[in-house]
């Protein structure tokens, strides 16, 4: 069975390291990798894609130096890339129209605000990727009890 | 941070599906005139062997999805025993070489009629879905059971069964479920209600695809073997899988409520959805209405229609007014045809080239009674399809069990191919003792109500129930001359 990867990027350390916490019991079935920019995160995901393993969810921060992370969503959305895999923007610090950008041209999923809920994200979390599971076909049956019930009902009608 | 796409159970897989490509191979090097238990077996027969070993390892472990295995059925048969196949291979001026099938009528397989009779079944589910047909019906049809548990849960069961006689009984019990979720989860937790709840919608799913011959793959399935002077036609199957499946329904309803008491006084099915009054809505309505009217009365009112032809109604009416776009038409479920395809393939190159009755003479089944043989056939495809797919057992077992019903003249005597095959199919829809028995039995599992052990003590209870039940269903038939 293939273990589909979430990503997280984030330049601050403890975030990242927050998100790991808070996401541990998703990796029974995925592979969890966090980058510290956008460029980082690039290189992982041209492996994954090298190796033909699917990444279910990019949990990305947006004020980043560098590359933000809705330029870093944009670019992969214009690349054609990735275009199943699920995202979710996680800031702080975004303004009003780094936000309207973020849904209008980077086209996220889901958008939760620093600081975050951690049930509240790994609900988020649990309904992004058995959305993924039911996009790429994958079988739900082997994610245990990590998929989302009502996405599953929903998405087998 | 390296990336591998090379985990112990992708090795797993790519093992299975080694073995399941070798085996079939080293059948084909033994030369034909030597190969142990069969006797002059022609060369097309020992071909079709090796395609049907590889099917029944391929559906039994699944390296590759079941229907991708009918698929290559196909394409192994084009190449192997087809009139157009390699020029090499085809060679038939050996000696005993065996009959040869046309390519066509192995690609025949995409759109037999039976194929169209399940199209037309989706296009009737994928419209009551869209235009909230379903839910509606739902609604009005609980409404008489009232709040008492054990009577919404009989309401429910009742709803579940009726809809899974038309719709797919994965659509219609995910629907159900999403109605009932919601509800378990406000009940105490020690409540064993929750558990008799979310058995008894995969369950009614399950029975209720019995019903009618589009009400589950395995039934059509069924249909190949039911032609001719065989042939059973829609509202015919109706007259005796409805009553079984009715009688099934009130067994299990009693049975879960012995099995798993439910203590909370009162239960209410809330379901929010209004009736659309479009004039789209009324033509779904008009359309649902009268083809389940002509599937069932067709025979009587004498119009010479079959359930094939009248399914071809919804297809076209609902193509012409865009109540199913092109973008629905996506959605249809084509694996399922495919898979059924692959059956219907499989069991034409069984019967054309004889095989399926060197496979009978192989099986010591002279020596069983004719009795004996329908009850072993019956357990067989229900132990095959606790584990593996529903169709592809009963692609894989009717062949064989449809040749032992013309071939033994005491079966022939009972009722024959008719016989055999119904108790056959009905087995293979009986399965539900595992999360993965049918996948109406994994959703409910995978709401967390319930254990596997549970699923396992009343979906054991529940298949034995069937196949007696049913056994005693063919014996009335044959006592009042159903079979002729």
């Amino acid at each position: 069975m293939v273990r589909p990867i979430i990503l997280s990027v984030d330049d601050q350390d403890e975030i990242r390291e927050g998100l790991l916490r808070d996401l541990e019991s998703f990796e029974s079935y995925f592979d969890l990798y966090d980058c510290e920019s956008a460029a980082d995160a690039r290189l992982v995901l041209d492996e994954a894609e090298d190796h033909g393993v699917p990444v279910a969810l990019i949990i990305s921060d947006h004020v980043m130096p560098e590359e933000t992370g809705v330029q870093f969503l944009t670019r992969l959305l214009e690349e054609n890339r990735f275009l199943d895999t699920k995202k979710l923007l996680l800031t702080g610090l975004a303004t009003h129209s780094d936000t309207i950008k973020a849904i209008n041209e980077a086209k996220i999923d889901n958008y939760v605000a620093k600081p975050w809920d951690h049930l509240g994200l790994q609900t988020i979390v649990s309904t992004l990727i058995t959305h993924f599971i039911f996009d790429t076909d994958l079988d739900y049956r082997q994610f245990g009890d990590l998929i989302d019930m009502r996405v599953v009902l929903d998405r087998s009608r | 941070m390296a990336i591998s796409s090379g985990s112990p159970s992708v090795w797993k897989g790519r093992a299975q599906l080694f073995i399941c490509i070798l085996l079939p191979i080293l059948l084909l090097q033994i030369p034909t005139a030597s190969l142990p238990l069969f006797n002059d077996i022609s060369v097309m027969e020992h071909r079709l062997l090796a395609i049907f070993m590889m099917a029944v390892m391929m559906w039994v472990l699944e390296p590759i999805p079941v229907f991708a295995t009918s698929v290559l059925v196909i394409m192994l048969e084009l190449l192997l025993v087809s009139d157009k196949g390699l020029a090499f291979l085809m060679t038939p001026e050996v000696e005993n070489f065996g009959k040869v099938l046309s390519y066509k009528s192995i690609m025949h397989s995409f759109s037999e009629p039976i194929i169209l009779l399940f199209l037309g079944g989706f296009f009737l589910a994928a419209a009551a879905t869209k235009y909230r047909l379903d839910l509606n019906l739902a609604r009005v049809l609980l409404r008489p059971f009232g709040e008492k548990p054990a009577n919404v849960m009989l309401g429910l069961m009742g709803v579940t069964a009726i809809f899974s006689m038309f719709m797919s009984n994965t659509a219609t019990t995910a629907m159900m479920l999403a109605l009932l979720v919601p509800i378990l989860k406000t009940m105490p937790l020690d409540d064993k209600g929750r558990i008799t709840f979310a058995l008894a919608i995969p369950f009614a799913a399950n029975i209720g695809g019995i019903g009618t011959p589009i009400g589950t793959p395995p039934n059509a399935v069924a249909q190949k073997y039911l032609t001719g002077e065989n042939a059973i036609a829609f509202a015919d199957w109706m007259v005796f899988s409805v009553p079984y499946v009715v009688v099934m329904l009130l067994l299990t309803w009693i049975m879960l409520c012995r099995f798993f008491p439910i203590s909370i006084p009162a239960i209410k099915v809330d379901i929010n959805s209004r009736w659309q009054k479009g004039p789209q809505a009324f033509t779904v309505y008009t359309v649902f209405g009268l083809t389940i009217f002509l599937w069932i009365f067709a025979g009587l009112l004498g119009l010479g229609l079959t359930s094939h032809i009248i399914a071809m109604l919804p297809v076209t009416v609902f193509c012409a007014t865009r109540i199913i776009t092109p973008k629905d038409l996506k959605q249809m479920d084509w694996d399922v045809l495919w898979l059924v395809a692959g059956g219907l393939a499989l069991g034409s190159g069984l019967k054309a080239t004889g095989l399926s009755k060197s496979l009978v003479e192989v099986i010591p089944f002279d020596s069983m009674s004719g009795v004996m043989i329908i009850a072993v056939g019956a357990s067989v495809a229900m132990a095959m399809s606790t584990f593996m797919s529903n169709t592809a057992t009963a692609a894989l077992i009717l062949p064989i069990m449809a040749a032992l019903g013309t071939g033994l003249p005491e079966l022939a005597a009972m009722g024959g191919t008719q016989m055999i095959v119904i108790a056959c199919t009905f087995a293979c829809s009986m399965a539900m003792a595992m999360p993965i028995s049918t996948p109406p039995n994994a959703l409910a599992y995978a709401t967390g109500f319930l254990s596997t052990k549970d699923m396992g003590k009343a979906g054991i209870f529940v298949g034995i129930v069937g196949l007696c039940l049913s056994f005693v269903m063919l014996f009335i038939m044959s006592q009042i001359g159903y079979f002729g």
